[in-house]
């Protein structure tokens, strides 16, 4: 049963990142594909997860955790570039 | 040892000059000479053993494996020369101390000289042939040094070019024709291939082998036709005329052809080439001697014709030529090498060396005037001087050879030789003075005494010639041909020979030729004449031109082109290799593929080419990149490599505000200005290198490895050798710890150029206001992500040392460690700005690298007190009670220099790109 | 799945070498990017591809840590790579006015 929830959850996901990549095609401005990268993160995050339930496997959860705590900084990075061109002041 | 040491004594000398010059000339003459006299009192300790037939040989193993080592021999051909080089040496240096101005680089010329010396002494003690190789290429360089050495006068460099290039081409082909000699042979040791006579000739190899050889000595003595640069290489101080093409360098050649006369000689093709080679040089060169009026000129092409007279007689590959062959080296050397101080000495005293402007000085100078007459009477073959005895011997061996061309070309270049030698001696000496601008006088004795030595030795060596010379002859013979020479040289064998009328019939027709002399030399200065030097220059620049056009066509500094061109001959020899050998079948089964990771390859394709069709909107590319970035460390993740997953989620961060913040500066969009036709062809070779590649990839992965990995022994060793669960951070900490040493290393210094370069920016003018983006919206440093910020960089650190902790068990890592409190840290800088961050700084990120660098190498030597090699890893088990087991390895140490070499050199890179973006003043 | 990471690197390749034949800094750098993750995907698939086997020791099967290690050290030192270059972007930029990098190249000159 959890297998068959599993796949189910991992067909969303994957269902999820073409959206985004739907959404990057259309949005109009810079910050809403940022946005859009952004949220591609977090299904990254939801897939490597749920890829490691499936495999019984908490090897690769780390590299989710990273992803959690580090993969906003590129979305700031992207979105004080284009408030304030510099990055660092 | 002895000979290993003996070679070694005058590059020990060339050492010597820059210490001793401050003491003067003659100490730096003693002291170079002591160490010249010393080797060939070495050599002469020897001597008695070599009489009695014996090789003295050295070995050292240098390069086993490449059958390049380092040994010597001496016998009596490599005695022969070795007292040449080492005898005449000794008084080259005392006459160069005299003859050389005071205002002259004395002490470089000691070097040079001394260096040659040595790589001479080098040639003809190797017994290594691929030694030989080296020693000859370094008489190349050191020669080259010497003719130029008047490097101010144009016609000293142009000549030292000449000669190098020519001698430098032919020693390439020799290099070649050696290599190939020695795989016939079965080895590079001359005592092997010397054994080998009937392996070699039957070789279809022996003719290329031949050839190649015979070029190296021709160009090396000054075989017609490449005997041009000879003449050319006169613009070297006189000395270095007298040592090097007398008695030494162009011998080299002869040598070589000695040397190995024993397998190469005898067969027809060496007959005719070597033969014809000599003859033709004799006579030609003979023959321009006799029209040239500068005296080092004459001496010059006499010497070229010598040579080709030594050359004919190895060439005839009988015993008694190759003994005749040896003894005129011997004789040859010195009438020439007094005939060239002597020269040099005219020029001293009278500022000239034009023949026409001469004559008369038998009165004003009577000691050079003796010592000129018996040399030259020497070179020109009259007895009872040494040049008879071996002149005869020579119209002897060619008297008896057929066809009959060759005796009549024989007793032509002696009757020659007869004439430039009477010419050089009547211009120079007698007749009428000319008016001196200074009354010339003899020189002192420094410099009269050397070739009065060697004048002693022609005299001797002509009245008694067994007594002098019978000995070193029979020895050198003996080691030359491979069998016992007896030699038996005497002034005197009756009426009979016929080299006996072939000398007086030279000596009556060199009469007439000077009669003649009016008359020929007009022709000869109406003939038309090629003139070697343009046609060396022409081919020269040729060469020059061809490969400047090669150069610029293949790499005009165009970074694309010379891109461009790499991949189109990647590709031609992927082609080539693909279509020349057949393809394995595929044995490897697919694996099994789903729905997401199709989607997410699906996207990162998309992202990918999105990037190269939208490169002109640069932030835009710049997020598409990102999400490349971000696939592929799932992938990893996926694809069974979290410590990948780990490494290239965080290095992703880091890359792109490094982007970010270069992008401030740069312009933000690329200007659409290429041609259509760029682009095609650009594409396309993307487009067949990509397929190519991926063609590539696709073959690898479905077929097994041809041999079993050596991975297999790291994951074995990973858990009971290195002490860790973890195979990928073993190997790195462990395994192959020698190449993460020398990575991080090399991290740190590609953070100090950045540093370098941004310090050097900082303190120039630039030629652009840096075109930063246009908004200034909100604030510079939001309260909210600066409160935000400060709270996560705890938590990245405390997320870091976790990972650096278990790294050497499950995945993580100095690395990965490093990189997430780099970011942790990077956080800070864009919430906070970097002055904030700067003033907070404690520790500089050079002294991170440094620290990092310096932990990882104590490591590394501390496996040294435990008498292992460096950066052998050792471990044990620890237990603290509330925690589990745990292992304690000195390569956790290793890691840690790892990430602080890590950390602080992806600092060091963005702070210098953010203190660069800070407004400047006055900019 | 054999195809679709050949795919994928072929992809990676064409695009990063597309850009790198640009004749601006910037696509120039980001050509290297692309192409450096094509690289270290190919280094990493000459271990072969193995799902859930990651190299750390418990019981197997593994797949191939050498090639991994090697990726890993590779993936620190193109960032060391790319740090130099952007510098040297930069410094060029700075100092001579554009960020064209063939100036002599006639085909990428711009008409003013």
């Amino acid at each position: 049963m959890l297998t068959y929830a599993l796949t189910f959850a991992i067909a969303c996901f994957a269902l999820a990142l073409i959206l985004n990549l739907w959404r990057l095609a259309t949005a109009p401005t810079m910050p809403d594909r940022i946005l859009t990268v952004d949220t591609m993160v977090i299904n990254i995050i939801a897939l490597i997860v749920l890829y490691g339930a499936k495999a019984q496997s908490a090897v690769s959860f780390d590299a989710a955790l990273l992803l959690a705590m580090t993969g906003f900084v590129s979305t700031v990075a992207f979105c004080k570039f284009l408030l304030r061109g510099g990055i660092i002041e | 040892m002895s000979l290993a040491l003996i070679a070694a004594l005058p590059f020990l000398g060339a050492l010597t000059p820059a210490l001793t010059q401050r003491f003067g000339r003659g100490i730096a003459t003693a002291t170079v000479a002591l160490f010249s006299a010393a080797a060939l009192l070495l050599i002469l300790q020897h001597v008695p053993a070599i009489m009695a037939g014996q090789t003295i040989t050295t070995q050292i193993n240098w390069l086993p494996t490449l059958g390049l080592n380092a040994n010597f021999r001496l016998d009596g051909l490599a005695l022969l020369f070795a007292l040449l080089i080492l005898g005449i040496g000794l008084l080259i240096q005392i006459y160069a101390r005299f003859y050389l101005d005071t205002s002259e680089p004395y002490a470089r010329f000691l070097t040079y000289l001394m260096l040659f010396q040595g790589a001479m002494l080098g040639i003809v003690l190797s017994d290594n042939i691929l030694l030989l190789l080296v020693f000859w290429e370094m008489t190349s360089l050191s020669s080259f040094l010497l003719i130029g050495f008047w490097s101010h006068l144009p016609k000293a460099r142009q000549g030292a070019r000449m000669a190098l290039a020519t001698t430098g081409a032919g020693g390439l082909a020799m290099i070649a024709g050696l290599l190939m000699l020695g795989h016939v042979a079965g080895g590079y040791d001359l005592s092997t291939i010397l054994g080998e006579r009937a392996a070699i000739q039957a070789s279809p190899l022996y003719v290329p082998a031949l050839l190649l050889i015979l070029l190296g000595a021709f160009t090396k003595s000054a075989q017609f036709p490449f005997h041009y640069w000879l003449p050319h290489a006169m613009a070297a101080p006189t000395p270095v005329s007298a040592y090097l093409h007398s008695a030494t360098m162009v011998k080299a050649g002869l040598f070589l052809l000695a040397r190995l006369w024993p397998v190469l000689a005898g067969t027809p093709e060496w007959f005719w080439i070597v033969t014809s080679a000599g003859l033709i040089t004799m006579s030609f060169a003979a023959g321009v001697a006799l029209f040239k009026d500068d005296l080092k000129a004459i001496l010059a092409y006499s010497t070229v014709s010598h040579l080709g007279l030594i050359t004919f007689l190895l060439g005839l590959g009988t015993k008694a030529a190759a003994t005749a062959a040896v003894f005129h080296i011997l004789c040859h050397a010195t009438f020439k090498a007094a005939l060239f101080m002597l020269a040099g000495i005219v020029d001293h005293a009278t500022h000239t060396r034009d023949i026409r402007a001469l004559g008369g000085l038998r009165r004003a100078m009577p000691i050079s005037f003796a010592l000129a007459s018996i040399a030259t009477l020497s070179m020109a073959g009259i007895p009872p001087l040494n040049g008879f005895l071996s002149k005869e011997m020579m119209l002897e061996e060619a008297a008896h050879t057929a066809p009959w061309v060759i005796p009549v070309l024989a007793t032509f270049a002696a009757l020659l030789s007869v004439a430039y030698a009477l010419r050089f001696l009547v211009y120079t000496f007698l007749g009428q003075a000319p008016a001196y601008a200074h009354a010339p006088h003899d020189p002192g004795a420094g410099l009269w005494l050397p070739p009065a030595i060697l004048a002693a030795l022609v005299v001797a060596i002509g009245l008694a010639p067994m007594a002098m010379a019978g000995w070193l002859v029979d020895a050198a013979a003996s080691a030359t041909t491979g069998e016992a020479v007896h030699a038996h040289i005497a002034l005197w064998h009756g009426l009979q020979p016929p080299a006996l009328w072939m000398s007086l019939a030279a000596v009556g027709g060199a009469l007439v030729v000077l009669g003649l002399y009016p008359a020929l030399r007009a022709a000869w200065d109406g003939a038309h004449k090629p003139d070697a030097k343009a046609m060396f220059d022409a081919g020269m620049g040729w060469l020059t031109k061809t490969a400047t056009a090669l150069t610029q066509g293949l790499h005009n500094g165009s970074l694309s082109r010379g891109f461009a061109v790499g991949l189109c001959s990647f590709l031609a020899l992927g082609l080539y290799a693909y279509l020349s050998a057949p393809t394995l079948p595929g044995t490897r089964a697919l694996t099994q593929i789903s729905f997401a990771p199709v989607v997410a390859f699906g996207l990162l394709m998309t992202a990918a080419l999105a990037a190269t069709a939208l490169h002109r909107k640069r932030l835009l590319a710049l997020l598409l990149t990102g999400i490349v970035g971000l696939i592929l460390s799932a992938s990893f993740a996926y694809l069974s490599a979290p410590d990948l997953a780990l490494t290239q989620i965080t290095v992703e961060v880091v890359t792109i505000a490094l982007m970010l913040l270069a992008l401030n500066f740069l312009p933000k969009t690329t200007p659409r200005k290429t041609a259509g036709f760029r682009k095609l062809r650009d594409g396309g070779l993307a487009v067949a290198v990509g397929t190519g590649v991926a063609a590539l990839a696709y073959t690898l992965m479905t077929r097994e490895a041809m041999f079993p990995p050596i991975s297999a022994f790291h994951l074995a060793q990973s858990l009971p050798g290195a002490g860790g669960h973890n195979a990928v951070n073993t190997i790195i900490v462990d395994f192959r710890g020698y190449d993460t040493y020398g990575e991080i290393i090399v991290l740190g210094i590609a953070a100090l150029l950045i540093f370098a370069l941004t310090e050097s920016l900082l303190g120039t003018r630039w030629a652009v206001q840096p075109d930063h983006a246009a908004g200034d919206e909100g604030d510079a440093h939001p309260v909210m992500l600066q409160t935000a910020t400060r709270l996560i960089l705890p938590m990245a650190m405390l997320v870091g040392v976790y990972l650096f902790l278990r790294g050497h068990n499950e995945p993580g890592g100095g690395f990965v460690a490093g990189l997430v409190f780099a970011i942790g840290l990077v956080l800070q800088y864009i919430a906070s700005g970097q002055d904030w961050a700067a003033a907070r700084r404690r520790i500089p990120y050079h002294a991170m690298i440094g620290a990092g660098v310096l932990v990882a190498s104590a490591t590394g030597i501390g496996s040294f007190l435990a008498g292992r090699p460096f950066l052998t890893s050792n471990f044990t088990h620890g237990h603290l009670p509330p925690l589990k087991d745990f292992e304690l390895a000195t390569a956790a140490l290793f890691d840690l220099g790892v990430f602080l070499c890590v950390l602080g050199a992806v600092m060091l890179a963005l702070d210098a790109l953010a203190r660069l973006a800070k407004p400047q003043e006055g900019r | 799945m054999e195809v679709l990471i050949a795919i994928a690197i072929g992809t990676l390749t064409a695009c990063g070498i597309y850009l790198m034949l640009r004749a601006r800094t910037f696509p120039v750098i980001l050509g290297l990017s692309l192409l450096s993750y094509a690289v270290n995907l190919f280094i990493f698939i000459s271990g072969r591809i193995r799902l859930d086997a990651a190299p750390i020791i418990a019981d197997g099967p593994y797949t191939d840590p050498l090639p991994q290690a090697l990726v890993l050290t590779a993936i620190v030192i193109s960032f060391g790579m790319t740090a130099v270059l952007v510098i040297m972007a930069l410094g060029a930029y700075l100092t001579a006015g554009h960020d064209r990098i063939d100036t002599e190249d006639q085909h990428a000159e711009d008409q003013p």
